[in-house]
């Protein structure tokens, strides 16, 4: 009985990697998600999410500033809502590409499929991940551009 | 009959295409109002001056040339694309995008954001008269 509840427990574990609460605060999808993926509040730590919130008229390099009233509601809806865990592990910085996690998942990615211009960067979540808009990134939905299935 | 009710409708979409809202129109008095406070010999907002600075060229924060048509096209019926992200844009022209300039605030912080990337400030109330006149004739 045991071993069956372990294996129940184990089989849900993986049935949920690669898989985060999706983005899916209306405020946050028109204020964000309109120049950029609406990138998961779990994929960055409260901390991450602070330090971006805190400058957005030099938002990697773009004024996307906003009213003081939106900027403190979105960032009560992304600490409320921020990763902890091995996401956002030793990462307290702006980018969830600087993630040790995240960078060993894309470690055997080349640069060539990285830079091809169907892809441009590794922040581009949708450009491999198909389902990523869902919160989903796990390794069967990953689909690259002149490459194919990733399994 | 019909053609003079053709023309009339036609007429009616055509004026109705280049008309703020109710509350653009009160923003729009503001900034004249601002612009004469600024330059007495102001007598109005000017659509030709607004796409020359719609068209025009500058060197943004990250050293590349840049202009408004950088992520907007240089046709605003079509929609764009935004430069660093590549995420598209919808059409800017109120005339095929009925959503466009209707919401004062919405305009007001994409004036003041995208002011900030192409010419480095925030834009002077005739710039912004200016350049709403020429979009809302779009």
């Amino acid at each position: 009985m045991k071993k069956i509840l372990l294996i129940t427990a184990l089989g849900l574990s993986f049935a949920f990697a690669g898989s985060v609460s999706p983005a899916d605060n209306a405020q946050y999808q028109k204020e964000c998600a309109s120049c950029h993926f609406g990138y998961q509040p779990a994929l960055l730590s409260k901390a991450s999410w602070e330090k971006v919130m805190g400058n957005l008229s030099d938002h990697f390099g773009t004024d996307a500033s906003l009213g003081k009233v939106e900027s403190e509601q979105i960032l009560n809806y992304l600490v409320t809502n921020a990763g902890s865990g091995k996401i956002t592990a030793n990462n307290n910085t702006m980018q969830i590409t600087k993630s040790p996690y995240f960078i060993k998942e894309h470690r055997k990615i080349s640069a060539k499929l990285i830079e091809q211009k169907e892809v441009g960067s590794l922040s581009n979540c949708m450009a491999c991940h198909t389902t990523a808009d869902k919160g989903n990134y796990s390794e069967r939905a990953i689909v690259i551009p002149n490459y194919g299935r990733w399994e | 009959m019909k053609k003079t009710l053709c023309f009339i409708l036609l007429a009616f979409t055509l004026i109705h295409a280049k008309e703020f809202n109710a509350p653009m129109k009160t923003y729009m008095e503001g900034l004249s109002a601002e612009a004469k406070a600024a330059n007495p010999s102001f007598t109005g907002f000017d659509a030709k001056r607004g796409e020359a600075i719609f068209l025009s060229k500058h060197t943004g924060k990250k050293g590349t040339e840049i202009s408004c048509t950088t992520c907007h096209s240089t046709d605003l019926k079509k929609g764009g694309q935004n430069v660093n992200t590549n995420k598209p844009i919808t059409a800017l022209a109120p005339s095929v995008n009925s959503t466009r300039l209707t919401d004062v605030a919405e305009v007001e912080k994409w004036l003041r954001r995208n002011f900030n990337d192409v010419f480095a400030h925030e834009g002077s109330a005739l710039e912004k008269g200016d350049v709403l006149t020429y979009i809302i004739n779009q």
